[in-house]
């Protein structure tokens, strides 16, 4: 086996039981801090590939922003004792029944199938910061130009929702 | 190209106009910037456009007729949903918002790479979760908005993750390449059947279809009701144009082995909407259950090998009966108690107008409803779809009983009927889309000359 593999396989392990104790574990703050572990871990994933600006910016908005918000609402509404949990018992086994369901079918059909492109898509530098540039700017700039579209509607939501009215209508 | 740069720039124009303390100006400046786009895709018509030799954006005919649908129906939106934003404190903000939306309509109605398609769905999506919350102080419009999030975020997901299975196997996010793929008599892996299920799924959400229709009538029943109007509008319509185009496009090999079971689903969604739609009680609950039935039959145009033509025409008359219907239950709903009940007596014109887009709703003639179910009916009969056919002649039984019974409800006699008085312009506006539910089913005469 060699480094990359056994690489690979060790963070494959990591994310798979990081993700697994977010939805076990019963305290909320160790569930995010098990997210932590497995956003860096698919992080790692992304260096194994070579695609070092996606594992850096996957670090820094998950990992750090996203985390952060997640923390911060959890202390601020004071989640961080056991809860009772209010679900269902029918609800869960209905939930996880199709939830494994949907798992086995993906799983099944996808490791059936075959990939007749005959070579791999992309280059193995195609993730570095100099090619996504080039990529991001000449061939996807009318979607990069776009997204600040979306991303000026959120901003607009995202005020409106927070903003206070000064009359109660 | 310009069409987009006009509804961007405009969205934005909105919130200047905001900050320059403008904002008795905004109405007038919206509805001249969408006459104008009507204008430019006039002017443009019968012309091919890939704005920077790319081909992210396709402006040809077919996109331009669609963006005109859209343009249209958004124009008679703003100005009969005037008189609830004049009150309204953030008017500009919403205003803003419900442009931007457009802004992604405009995008699945003219996109030519997944990339595009994404963006679009996401930029039509993300000011409706707003809009459906935009009552901050009513809990069921909150509900509404976080359940709408929550699921539309998932279905959103969904989309994306069919997105990448499909350029896994075939190596493009380009829909001429993919569609390459498959007319090269490559075979479509097992990969690329699941890509195109995964996406079928996520626009099976946003269009509201079975089974993935149960968030509809809590979310259109706790949203504010102009704001209900726009999502089965143009919400609903993008998105089913973008299906169209997937599945009638580069996916049609897709249709083809599987049409049984889109028609299953069809069918599927038109009895469960109608027969949970005879039980309502609320106006509002049952238009929207409504809404999912059309879903049924719009959904039935990509097995039918329909034309664009006819699915914009189905797509237009649905949208001017919607916002008829959504606009004569909100000016109703200031009254106390059954508001509908009498109408006719506080305002005929609004009596009228709310029986002509039932009506025209449950397919009954001269309203133009008939000729759009008339058109999917004629081409599902065609490709052989005999079953779902009867399904949907059933079901449409069904549904003019609770059109005939809301609408008859109008028509009852009260006493001490308040007046409900309307600008001259609206009343007008209402007038001219009821006539234009009767002209339109005269003028599906002519669509072969387009």
């Amino acid at each position: 086996m060699s480094l990359t593999e056994i690489a690979f396989y060790f963070l494959s392990f990591l994310a798979i039981f990081s993700a697994l104790a977010v939805i076990l574990s019963k305290n909320p703050v160790y569930s995010v801090l098990y997210l932590i572990v497995t956003f860096f871990s698919i992080a790692g994933h992304y260096f194994l590939m070579n695609a070092q600006f996606l594992a850096a910016v996957h670090i820094i908005v998950y990992a750090g922003a996203i985390m952060v918000l997640f923390l911060y609402v959890i202390m601020m509404l004071n989640l961080n004792e056991e809860q009772e949990e209010k679900t269902k018992n029918w609800v869960k086994i209905a939930a996880v029944v199709s939830a494994c369901s949907i798992m086995l079918i993906l799983v099944s059909l996808i490791s059936k199938s075959t990939y007749n492109m005959g070579k791999a898509p992309m280059a193995g530098d195609a993730g570095l910061v100099q090619n996504l540039g080039k990529v991001l700017y000449k061939d996807y700039l009318l979607p990069f130009e776009l997204a600040s579209v979306l991303f000026l509607a959120a901003m607009v939501g995202a005020v409106y929702l927070s903003k206070k009215e000064t009359s109660k209508s | 190209m310009k069409e987009l740069l006009l509804t961007a720039l405009l969205g934005i124009g909105i919130l200047v106009l905001d900050i320059l303390n403008l904002k008795k100006y905004v109405l007038p400046f919206i509805l001249l910037a969408l006459a104008t786009l009507v204008g430019f895709i006039a002017a443009d018509w019968g012309t091919i456009e890939t704005p920077f030799g790319q081909t992210m954006l396709v402006y040809e005919n077919g996109a331009n007729l669609a963006l005109g649908v859209f343009a249209v129906v958004l124009f008679f939106w703003f100005i009969l949903s005037s008189s609830y934003f004049k009150q309204h404190e953030g008017k500009t903000d919403l205003y803003a918002l419900v442009v931007f939306s457009f802004c992604g309509a405009g995008l699945l109605a003219s996109f030519g790479n997944m990339a595009m398609l994404f963006l679009g769905v996401e930029i039509l999506s993300i000011p409706v979760y707003v809009l459906a919350a935009s009552k901050k102080h009513d809990l069921a419009s909150n509900e509404s908005g976080f359940k709408y999030f929550i699921l539309g975020s998932v279905a959103s997901a969904i989309l994306l993750f069919g997105i990448t299975l499909v350029y896994g196997a075939t190596g493009s996010f380009d829909l001429a390449v993919i569609s390459n793929f498959i007319q090269d008599g490559k075979d479509a892996s097992i990969i690329m059947n699941v890509g195109i299920t995964m996406i079928l799924v996520g626009f099976l959400f946003k269009i509201s279809a079975a089974p993935f229709h149960i968030w509809t009538p809590d979310v259109y029943q706790g949203a504010p009701t102009w704001i209900t109007a726009f999502m089965s509008t143009i919400v609903k319509a993008a998105a089913m144009v973008a299906l169209f185009k997937l599945f009638t496009g580069p996916f049609q090999f897709y249709v083809e082995a599987n049409g049984y079971t889109i028609g299953v689903i069809a069918a599927v969604t038109l009895i469960a909407s109608n027969t949970a739609a005879l039980w309502q009680t609320d106006v509002k609950r049952m238009l929207a259950y409504s809404s999912i039935s059309h879903a049924g039959f719009l959904l039935s145009t990509i097995i039918g090998n329909a034309s664009l033509l006819s699915l914009l025409f189905y797509l237009l008359t649905y949208s001017i009966a919607g916002i008829i219907a959504f606009g004569v239950i909100k000016e109703t709903q200031t009254l106390e108690g059954n508001p509908l009940k009498g109408l006719y007596r506080r305002n005929g014109v609004l009596a009228f107008a709310f029986t002509a887009a039932l009506l025209s709703m449950a397919g009954i003639p001269p309203f133009s409803g008939f000729i759009a179910k008339y058109f999917v009916i004629a081409q599902l009969i065609e490709a052989k779809y005999f079953a779902l056919v009867v399904v949907m002649i059933i079901t449409s039984a069904i549904g003019a009983f609770y059109y005939l019974r809301a609408s008859l409800n109008v028509y009852q006699h009260i006493e001490n009927a308040g007046r409900i008085v309307l600008t001259p312009l609206i009343k007008w506006t209402y007038i001219l889309l009821t006539a234009l539910l009767v002209l339109l089913t005269v003028a599906a005469g002519y669509i072969h000359l387009l």
